[in-house]
């Protein structure tokens, strides 16, 4: 089915996959003031890109090229739209209940704190991982051989586990 | 740990997180009407100020030689056309960077896309290089046939000293302004500060980009 390129069907398709572009934005930025600039940045550059989505590929193939390529290239502060010229709302995505509590929520937060360590195309590569993507769709979207992402995964996991052992002991 | 348990962790956030996140409909209507602006289209008009600005320098200094020809001393002479020509480099490079702005597309695959971008910024470093070329004209611009006629051995030493110094300390520069050095003290001092940060983090992608192509 052809999709319709006008701001409402945008807003569905943000609103449906809305979950990729926080965790994205949670990898890439340290601090809150520059996670929310990340996710209006991200929901931008998708909007300016709704037009030329191409239908060949998987809607969260299209979406996670763009906010990874986003975020990686946060730190060209020239690159971002001029925000005194064009000032964008504030808030756009926020959790309504964020205190979580208990293991769990303590081991989600060391585990974005190590992805967080890592660097920018190792963290695309595992983040992808953990959504789970096939290494079909990851090779789609980093463009890469599946057998070179399966060497790149593993040796971050890898990286991953020690992280938590050192935690442990 | 197990592979399986970074899985879960990772899973039973997602849960929460989709019953907790919020989108503000509003808010996000309010970035479709924002006014369409590029990825890359901010980076132009810098691009463009300086094309002009080097081009008007440029044409400054070839019209000062033209018109000086047959009267200027020849050193000047020579010290302007290799100061001119090296910045009609530099502004090459910049037209360069304005042909590749146009090139990256983030809805391709991340790897090529960094790359451009990377390869886009660190281009950069090419003007830097050029500009320190220049160095030793400026310590030769004002020599003229009196002064070598009529000066003392003092006199020479100081210039042989001074612009033998600029030389070498050009070439080195130009040779080793390079990505594999960029983590060298040195390098960090000249390249310090906010404007060359997009620079060298750039380089830093580009030697990721280049470990992934590897294997």
């Amino acid at each position: 089915m052809l999709l319709d390129r006008n701001a409402v069907t945008f807003l569905e398709v943000i609103e449906s996959h809305k979950g990729i572009i926080y965790k994205i934005a949670n990898s890439y930025c340290k601090n809150e003031e520059n996670r929310k600039d990340l996710i209006q940045e991200i929901i931008y550059q998708l909007w300016l890109s709704f037009d030329k989505y191409d239908e060949k590929y998987k809607l969260t193939t299209w979406m996670y090229r763009i906010a990874l390529n986003v975020s990686i290239s946060f730190y060209r502060k020239e690159y971002r739209r001029d925000e005194i010229n064009q000032p964008v709302p504030d808030e756009i995505l926020y959790l309504h209940n964020e205190n979580y509590s208990g293991e769990s929520q303590s081991e989600v937060e060391q585990l974005y704190r190590f992805i967080k360590e890592l660097k920018e195309i190792d963290k695309a590569v595992i983040f992808l991982y953990l959504e789970g993507n096939s290494q079909q769709e990851m090779s789609m979207i980093l463009g890469l051989s599946v057998t070179n992402i399966a060497t790149k995964v593993s040796r971050i996991k890898q990286q991953l586990k020690q992280k938590f052992t050192n935690l442990k002991t | 740990m197990e592979d399986n348990e970074i899985l879960e962790i990772w899973k039973s956030y997602d849960k929460k997180l989709e019953d907790s996140l919020v989108l503000n409909r509003k808010n996000t209507e309010e970035i479709t009407r924002l006014k369409v602006q590029s990825f890359l289209a901010s980076m132009k008009p810098i691009k463009i100020f300086t094309i002009l600005v080097g081009i008007i320098w440029v044409g400054f200094v070839d019209i000062l030689i033209i018109n000086l020809f047959n009267v200027a001393n020849p050193i000047f002479l020579i010290s302007a056309g290799i100061q001119v020509l090296l910045t009609k480099l530099a502004i090459g490079i910049y037209l360069y960077q304005l042909i590749l702005l146009h090139q990256p597309d983030i809805s391709e695959p991340i790897i090529a896309t960094q790359e451009k971008l990377a390869r886009l910024k660190s281009s950069t470093l090419w003007v830097a290089r050029l500009l320190f070329l220049q160095l030793p004209v400026w310590t030769t611009f004002y020599w003229n046939v009196s002064m070598l006629e009529n000066g003392n051995i003092w006199l020479y030493t100081f210039q042989i000293i001074v612009t033998a110094s600029f030389t070498f300390l050009a070439i080195w520069l130009f040779y080793n302004i390079k990505t594999e050095n960029r983590n060298k003290k040195w390098f960090r001092l000249i390249f310090n500060g906010k404007e060359w940060n997009p620079v060298i983090k750039s380089m830093e992608l580009l030697s990721q980009v280049n470990e992934y192509r590897n294997g």
